[in-house]
């Protein structure tokens, strides 16, 4: 039965991971974090990658649907949030690699899934696969 | 972030503090505790777990039900519907703390009248995932400082949502919202409808107001009220005795 711990500990087993949390970008809780985190602060950044997640998924210009007008876009509602606008934000600094891979549940949800990662011992393309496969685990049986 | 600890309720702390287990009362909602942790919280306002589930699709009612009658008598109702495949632990666990600081939000509330404690009382659901009393009180002080920092104005929390003439600039989420506005349904209304957690829904109101999506209705507590002319109280308050009779008269004639 995984969940948020479980789901957080395979995330530290990425090489280079230093911190994992799993956000709500709504709200910007916290749900669940293990490791360090950028500034000793887990709730400020949640509430900072949370803003940075929110923003991805509201600009049109991320959006698959770009080339919709803007008015047919369906409102999804009630049949669960398949297929995500965005399926990972990454940013890279000359110090680490921040991945936020957002997790599709079929209830109405906005949660994300953040690994921090060091730059020498990290790899990111490797990072981006494993956090899809536990992303996709978390709400999996 | 800084803000103290003990500022939303000083019997939270109390309570955290000699590990007691039981339920806390106020005028919006409750919390379970079990040895001083937060397992569970209930508020009128917010979506329960069940709503939460079961608008998505993600489990039936007659198999919340079945869950609830099966596990409730042991308090084991959330490991019941993971162990019988009806969500995964993780599903339980993200849905359920959502709910949970939804409704601690709202209990936690500054106008939350008195605070009531009753020892030994559990929840049905069981412990799922405890959080420490302190989080949850920091947690909910911390959502009162976002939603007043993003439109300090708290009466679109409560009012119909009214999309304003042209919203063009909104988002998926906010538009399953919009497309949810009958001009009857509040934020709170619209939440539970949709399945989502209600503080997330004023979020994204107070948004919308604040980009002038929704329109933010006047608030009676900041506005100064008018005084009115000194004739007006002059007028008779008498009812007004001939639209009395006629509705005495269609009554008696409807019998």
């Amino acid at each position: 039965m995984p969940g948020i711990d479980e789901c957080l500990l395979q995330a530290m087993v990425v090489p280079g991971a230093r911190g994992a949390t799993i956000v709500d970008w709504t709200s910007g809780l916290a749900l669940g974090a293990i490791g360090e985190s950028p500034g000793g602060d887990v709730e400020a950044t949640a509430a900072e990658t949370a803003e940075m997640a929110r923003m991805a998924t509201e600009y049109r210009s991320f959006s698959p649907q770009a080339a919709q007008p803007p008015g047919e876009a369906p409102a999804r509602q009630g049949t669960g949030a398949k297929g995500l606008p965005v399926e990972d934000v990454i940013v890279t600094t000359s110090s680490g690699y921040h991945v936020m891979r957002f997790v599709e549940t079929t209830f109405d949800s906005s949660v994300f899934l953040h690994l921090w990662l060091d730059r020498d011992t990290g790899n990111l393309a490797l990072a981006r696969l494993r956090l899809a496969d536990i992303a996709e685990r978390l709400v999996l049986a | 972030m800084s803000t103290p600890t003990a500022a939303v309720s000083p019997t939270l702390t109390r309570l955290a503090e000699e590990r007691a287990t039981g339920v806390l009362v106020r005028d919006h909602g409750a919390l379970y505790l079990s040895d001083g942790q937060v397992v569970h919280a209930e508020s009128p306002a917010a979506p329960g777990l069940d709503v939460l589930l079961i608008a998505g699709g993600r489990l039936g009612r007659t198999g919340w039900d079945d869950a609830v009658a099966r596990a409730g008598a042991r308090r084991e109702v959330g490991r019941f519907l993971v162990d019988s495949g009806q969500v995964t632990g993780g599903e339980l666990e993200l849905c359920h703390l959502a709910a949970l600081h939804d409704a601690a939000f709202f209990t936690l509330g500054p106008a939350g009248g008195p605070t009531r404690f009753r020892y030994g009382v559990a929840h049905w659901m069981g412990s799922i995932r405890p959080v420490p009393a302190a989080d949850v009180a920091r947690e909910a002080s911390r959502r009162r400082g976002l939603l007043e920092a993003l439109w300090p104005y708290p009466g679109v929390d409560t009012a119909p949502l009214r999309p304003a003439p042209a919203s063009p600039g909104a988002s998926r989420r906010q538009r399953a919202l919009l497309a949810l506005a009958d001009g009857v349904r509040t934020p709170p209304a619209i939440a539970r409808v949709i399945g989502r957690p209600a503080f997330n829904t004023l979020v994204e109101v107070r948004r919308m107001a604040a980009a002038g999506l929704v329109e933010t209705p006047p608030d009676p507590a900041c506005t100064p009220r008018a005084r009115l002319p000194d004739w007006v109280p002059d007028f008779s308050d008498d009812p007004d005795i001939a639209l009395l009779r006629r509705l005495r008269d269609a009554l008696e004639a409807s019998l």
